[in-house]
């Protein structure tokens, strides 16, 4: 630690002495006084365990280069689907728009070692996102038109990203009703490798606690627009932390001091070159870093519309701009002077195309002067920053090796079956905490049951007729999956950037995913039927018998079953809450048509009568038919004549004797296996972007 | 160390500003001043979630705001500072009188000596909050317009056209004047010109006192200064400007005529840049020369609170400045002036924003306009209006190809069923409308009723009638479709009155589901909620599944109040009157068959729906009279809104 303390002040001593005279002139105070100076900031900003490390990165040491990189974008394809129909585009005119193809990065070369931090920044549409991308191997329509981008070597792929990058983003996407410290343990129990101990673990999860200052809010549930929780920044940190707990070799953060306040973003950079010292690589684009956050960069990239303006050492930069005859005025931030020097002006002609000129000017002569070297960094004394920056790392890796026992592997994350396990704890922790939505999906099993129930009320002298039980049949099991279709596909996209984010890190794989999420919503689902089937059954006085109502009970349990198996498909084959919601509600008025009730099944024309074969409203209808009536005789008065009226004329009649019982349930079970299928087949290949309307 | 900072020029252009609007506040107006005293706002609030049983029936008062007083006079721009939690957007509101809980709310607030009352808040400060409510479609002129029309709406449109040429011009809107807003569907204009046109639609009324809540948050930093460069020439202008500020640049440090800093509740600080810098000085906390004193300073009075020692720690070091600054000489300068002011022999009036609002019906018909105009530029939201309902006919259709008359052939099932369909599918369609349509003009209501523009519900009431031409549309293209190809009762009159009955569940779907948005935020509990009622008053209304005769008494009573009730009695008597049915192509009364009791059409509707013929028209009347009860009862719930939502 004693080590660690004083390469930091012998850092800050160097940034002072690279002060490059034109910023200095205004300060005539003696190196006395900025060293008491010096000892308020850091009284300020540093306690004593600011500086030890917790976790070290200790796997090799990584390499990110990228050479002569040309990168464009294809705006056009950025357009959902969905967007384009609704402009009313048609698909052969979605690729052919003038001017799609943007250049998003130009030539643009770098090379960077673990335990170096390089930040990049730049006004917005600088192209840091597109950047940021495409090292992530995430373009989305964009396209390398030359160069290469080399992780130790090799060419980046997806698998080689998902192992040794953990890409931290702006948004935030996290279950609402898990508390901040839940959040993190569930990560650390998914993401850390096998050999870690539950304490380990915990102690992991605490660190990082303690590390973003989320102590506070520790066992606050995390919230969302809905739901009260942790503040905005808050939220930021846990985002943040459940990345930092993974502990990857390479670590990229898409803006992470937006929407902190200024003490949390300066703790927060400071941990960022705290874990890069950590042997670690860390690329960050910041927008509009404060001064105090520029003096602890290493490296700076400045970029302006996908040129580079300057790459090399941070605080050289001012010497450079200096050199290039763009001094840095008194008391400003070197950073903003310079991002706004080479920022793109629009709010009028002259002044873009002025600008333009200048950025292009300074890229071309930047390029000139650092083609020669090695990593394509510029430095003030080729030699002696190189060497200093080499030495502190080995002296600082030296240190380290003694806190630094762990190992870690990507091959020893926790398997399929843990995976699971988790998923499912996780899922079922956060949905019995959200109180509206159980008291709110209860009541409306409760209504529905008691509403049917009291309107079919069969004891005493009202015993229903025959045409009254087919119907109240009929309502039993067609009328609840409306309301439970909307409940499903609205919450699943809630949780939909959640789940893409998830998974494009390879946090976990799509098959524990989709086990857990059935798995996980069969107790909500459970209860829900008996909330609904029970009363419904015992107000209509139906056939008393033990097993007939058990039979009953599972032809509900299986149509509600199916319906929510639909819904988890629709909602994640159609992009939009508002597409999902709609289509799935006519897919299942088709079934609900084709259910022998509403027309009966002998009057439907091929198509439908085909349709009719899958639709679950219509087996389970069946089903429930033959349980009632099978075994009954009915009573019927035509004018004065009393007719006796086996049950099974009555099924027969209605053409819904044609399989038997056990058939009619493993038919019902198919259907519901064939929906989860096609669930599967949707997580597996198509893309869970969220695109919340609201 | 102060000297070092204060660079000479600004400071002349700066005196040479003072004095000439000194100069020209003699002549014009009088001097006004906002003053603030000893304000405190505590909260009490549970301690832990509903699921930790022991922690969640404790409760805790969290002191938000804790005895701050400020004066500030008009030429003035006020920042203030302070990290996330520190009370500053609490502050503005409790300026600007929007506290949800007046109860735990002490101190005074001044305008130029006089108490505000309730009412008077809202027409004296003008507030921008953080986040931009605008109406995505409409060009930037538009919207200015239209909210210019709805505040002055007495003067001329001349005047109108004026005001917003100027109020564009100053804050330099004028070159995209005809650009659109834009939202997250589409892009329109850049973040920092979406904050312009909020400021410039608070500056048409003329506001002397105006609060901004994060103007910068969201935008680049070149941006960002912009905006409050802007600012401060706004207040130059004999406004009174004041600011909570997230992260302001170091150039901008000479700008502020005062700057508060919060932390935990109270206000450190407050004073000029050059007091500033002396003060911290004092308590010999020097900022560096390379920092930027804002961060410098904000760093020093935050709370760490990442351990217990380093808490303690901070906390007294910010409690050592608190109570240097009230011992100190600016805190008690300040203390004299809002004695003085509120002392002043002849007090000016308290300067009101201009508005001249028209009379209520004038201000629904202005929102229409906006309303419709917005509208028609969303070809998504059309198109959708236009067309769910035919596409359910589409799928209804398909199942029933064609209505037939043999009884054998399921010629009554098929009709109850179609008839059903229209009744339970068209208040859906409706529903989906309102909840993916209305929200956003919901944010506008609830942002632009706080300034007094209009009342939530007279947006609600514009919204019903630009919605009303759709409806009538897309029903009449769905009825029209269904009607002829399935074969329906081949007669114009009575096609006529079949769209007619299948309109108004339709509506009625939207209307229902803008009572609830009135009351509950989450749309997709509203889509739960709408739909429960939907099946509910099918079942117990239509009497298609289950025949009202047969009912318990208490559901008797119920299916008065359902729709489905009538539209249903309509409908079956629109379709059977009159009509007869063959039976398997042989003489009905040799067949005693059960599918073949009712040869006649009248037969099944005294059946099922005993003298359902005799009311038709009663039930057509009452039908209608649903459409004034809900949209009653969808203001009702608005009103109900008003007191909900005091702050978002």
């Amino acid at each position: 630690m004693a080590i660690q303390r004083e390469s930091s002040t012998s850092k800050m001593k160097e940034m002072t002495e690279n002060i490059p005279p034109e910023c200095a002139i205004g300060s005539q105070v003696t190196d006395q006084d900025l060293s008491t100076k010096r000892r308020v900031r850091d009284s300020i900003f540093c306690s004593e365990e600011d500086n030890s490390l917790y976790f070290t990165y200790s796997g090799k040491p990584n390499v990110l280069e990228l050479r002569e990189l040309n990168y464009q974008v294809n705006v056009a394809s950025q357009i959902p689907w969905y967007e384009n129909l609704a402009e009313l585009k048609m698909p052969w005119t979605w690729n052919k728009g003038p001017d799609s193809h943007v250049s998003a990065i130009q030539n643009l070369n770098f090379k960077v070692h673990s335990g170096q931090m390089l930040a990049i920044i730049g006004s917005s549409a600088c192209g840091k996102p597109s950047l940021l991308d495409v090292i992530t191997c995430r373009d989305h329509g964009g396209k390398v038109t030359s160069g290469q981008i080399l992780i130790n070597g090799k060419p980046t792929t997806h698998q080689l990203v998902k192992k040794c990058i953990a890409h931290v983003r702006q948004d935030d996407r996290l279950l609402p009703n898990l508390t901040v410290k839940e959040t993190l343990l569930f990560v650390a129990k998914l993401r850390l490798p096998k050999t870690f101990s539950d304490s380990q673990r915990e102690k992991r999860v605490e660190d990082v606690i303690a590390e973003l200052r989320l102590r506070q809010c520790a066992n606050t549930r995390v919230g969302n627009q809905y739901i009260r929780g942790v503040s905005g920044g808050e939220r930021r940190r846990v985002s943040i932390g459940v990345q930092l707990l993974w502990n990857p070799g390479i670590l990229i953060f898409d803006e992470p001091t937006s929407g902190l306040d200024s003490f949390t973003a300066h703790n927060l950079v400071i941990t960022l070159s705290r874990l890069a010292r950590g042997n670690r690589l860390v690329l960050l684009s910041v927008h509009q870093p404060r001064s105090d956050i520029f003096q602890l960069f290493d490296l700076v990239l400045l970029m302006t519309s996908g040129t580079t303006i300057y790459s090399g050492i941070a605080r050289d930069m001012v010497q450079y701009f200096t050199e290039m005859g763009y001094p840095c005025p008194k008391y400003s931030n070197p950073a903003d002077f310079y991002v706004d020097l080479t920022s793109i002006d629009r709010r009028n002609k002259e002044k873009e195309l002025e600008s333009e000129k200048r950025a292009r000017s300074l890229a071309t002569l930047f390029w000139e002067k650092v083609k020669d070297f090695d990593d394509f960094l510029w430095k003030s004394n080729a030699e002696d920053c190189v060497m200093s920056v080499c030495s502190e790392q080995s002296s600082l890796l030296t240190s380290e090796e003694v806190i630094n026992m762990h190992s870690y592997s990507t091959d020893q994350l926790p398997g399929g079956l843990k995976q699971f396990t988790l998923l499912l704890r996780r899922q079922v922790s956060n949905d019995f905490r959200d109180l509206s939505m159980l008291l709110i999906h209860g009541s409306e099993a409760l209504l529905m049951s008691l509403l049917i129930g009291f309107l079919y009320y069969g004891h005493e002298k009202s015993k229903l007729s025959i045409q009254d039980t087919i119907a109240l049949l009929f309502m039993i099991d067609a009328l609840i999956p409306f309301t439970v279709l909307l409940d499903v596909i609205a919450k699943c996209h809630s949780e939909r950037a959640m789940l893409y984010h998830d998974l494009e890190d390879g946090m976990y794989s799509v098959s524990s995913y989709f086990f857990a999420k059935i798995l996980g919503e069969l107790p909500e689902h459970c209860a829900f039927v008996i909330i609904y089937g029970i009363p419904i059954y015992w107000l209509a006085n139906l056939n008393p018998e033990p097993e007939h109502f058990l039979l009953n009970f599972l032809a509900v349990w299986l149509v509600v079953f199916c319906a929510r198996a639909m819904a988890l498909w629709m909602a994640t084959l159609l992009p939009t809450l508002q597409l999902s919601a709609f289509f799935a509600n006519v897919l299942y008025t088709v079934f609900f048509l084709s259910g022998g009730f509403m027309i009966s099944l002998e009057n439907l024309w091929t198509v439908p009568f085909w349709i009719s074969k899958v639709s679950f409203v219509r087996w389970s209808f069946e089903g429930l038919m033959q349980i009632q009536f099978t075994d009954l005789t009915y009573q019927m008065t035509l004018g004065n004549i009393t007719l006796q009226i086996p049950g099974k004329l009555v099924t027969q009649a209605m053409n819904l004797d044609s399989y038997p019982l056990y058939a009619i349930y493993l038919i019902l079970i198919g259907i519901g296996i064939g929906f989860m299928l096609l669930y599967y087949l949707s997580l597996r290949f198509i893309k869970q972007k969220s695109n919340q309307d609201w | 160390m102060s000297e070092t900072y204060s660079s000479k020029p600004t400071e002349m252009k700066r005196s040479s500003w003072g004095s000439e609007a000194e100069e020209r506040k003699s002549v014009v107006t009088p001097h006004n001043s906002v003053s603030v005293r000893g304000i405190s706002y505590a909260v009490r609030q549970r301690v832990g979630p509903w699921w930790d049983i022991p922690t969640y029936h404790k409760k805790c008062t969290r002191q938000i705001l804790n005895d701050v007083s400020f004066h500030i006079e008009s030429g003035q721009i006020m920042a203030i500072l302070g990290n996330s939690g520190s009370g500053k957007t609490t502050l503005l509101d409790a300026i600007s009188g929007r506290l949800r809980y007046k109860g735990n709310f002490f101190g005074d607030v001044y305008v130029n000596g006089h108490e505000l009352k309730k009412e008077q808040f809202q027409d004296c400060f003008s507030y921008v909050l953080q986040n931009d409510t605008l109406l995505g479609y409409l060009t930037i002129q538009e919207s200015l317009t239209y909210t210019a029309l709805l505040a002055l709406q007495k003067h001329s449109s001349d005047f109108i056209r004026k005001k917003v040429d100027a109020v564009m011009a100053e804050l330099s809107l004028s070159h995209i004047a005809t650009n659109v807003i834009g939202n997250h569907v589409f892009m329109g204009i850049s973040g920092g010109e979406r904050r312009r046109v909020s400021i410039a639609a608070q500056l048409l009324q003329d506001p002397k006192v105006m609060l901004l809540d994060e103007p910068t948050t969201g935008l680049d930093c070149m941006t960002a200064n912009q905006i409050v460069l802007l600012l401060s020439e706004l207040a130059r202008k004999d406004r009174i400007v004041i600011i909570t500020i997230h992260q302001p640049r170091s150039e901008l440090f000479r700008l502020f005529d005062k700057i508060a800093i919060m932390s935990f509740g109270e206000l450190i600080f407050c004073g000029n840049p050059s007091e500033m810098i002396s003060f911290f000085s004092d308590c010999n906390y020097d900022c560096p020369e390379q920092s930027n004193p804002f961060d410098f300073f904000v760093d020093l009075t935050s709370v760490d609170t990442r351990n217990k020692e380093r808490e303690l720690e901070t906390y007294r070091r910010v409690h050592v400045i608190a109570s240097a600054y009230k011992n100190s000489e600016i805190f008690c300068k300040t203390l004299e002036a809002i004695e003085r002011t509120k002392c002043m022999k002849d007090q000016p009036a308290i300067p009101f924003k201009s508005k001249d609002s028209p009379s209520a019906v004038s201000k629904l018909w202005i929102l229409l306009r906006r309303i419709t105009r917005n509208f028609f530029r969303d070809k998504i939201g059309i198109i959708m209006r236009l067309s769910q309902n035919l596409l359910f006919g589409l799928f209804v259709a398909f199942f029933l190809l064609r209505l037939k008359n043999d009884l054998l052939q399921g010629a009554v099932q098929d009709r109850v069923g179609l008839i059903y369909q229209c009744i339970s599918a068209s208040p859906y369609t409706g529903m989906l409308n309102a909840v993916a349509l209305f929200p956003p003009l919901r944010a506008v209501s609830d942002h632009e009723s706080k300034d007094g523009l209009y009342q939530k519900w007279q947006m609600l009431l514009a919204y019903i009638l630009h919605f009303l031409p759709f409806s009538i549309i897309s029903s009449a293209i769905f009825s029209s479709f269904i009607y002829w190809t399935v074969g329906m009762n081949p007669d114009v009159s009575r096609f006529g009155c079949f769209f007619a009955v299948v309109l108004v569940p339709h509506i009625i779907g939207e209307l229902l589901t803008l009572v609830l948005l009135g009351l509950v935020q989450n749309p997709n509990v509203i889509n739960s909620g709408v739909m429960l009622l939907n099946v509910a008053g099918v079942l117990v209304g239509s009497g298609l599944v289950r025949s009202t005769e047969d009912m318990p008494t208490p559901f008797k009573f119920l299916s008065y109040l359902t729709f489905q009730k009538y539209s249903s009695e309509v409908l079956i008597v629109n379709e059977f009157y009159g009509l007869n049915f063959t039976c398997g192509g042989s003489n009905v009364s040799t067949v005693v068959d059960a599918s073949c009791v009712f040869p006649q059409g009248i037969q099944f509707i005294e059946v099922t729906f005993p003298g359902a013929t005799s009311r038709f028209t009663t039930d057509f009347l009452i039908l209608y009279a649903f459409l004034p009860a809900l949209v009653i009862l969808a203001i009702v719930s608005f009103k109900i809104r008003d007191i909900l939502i005091v702050r978002q």
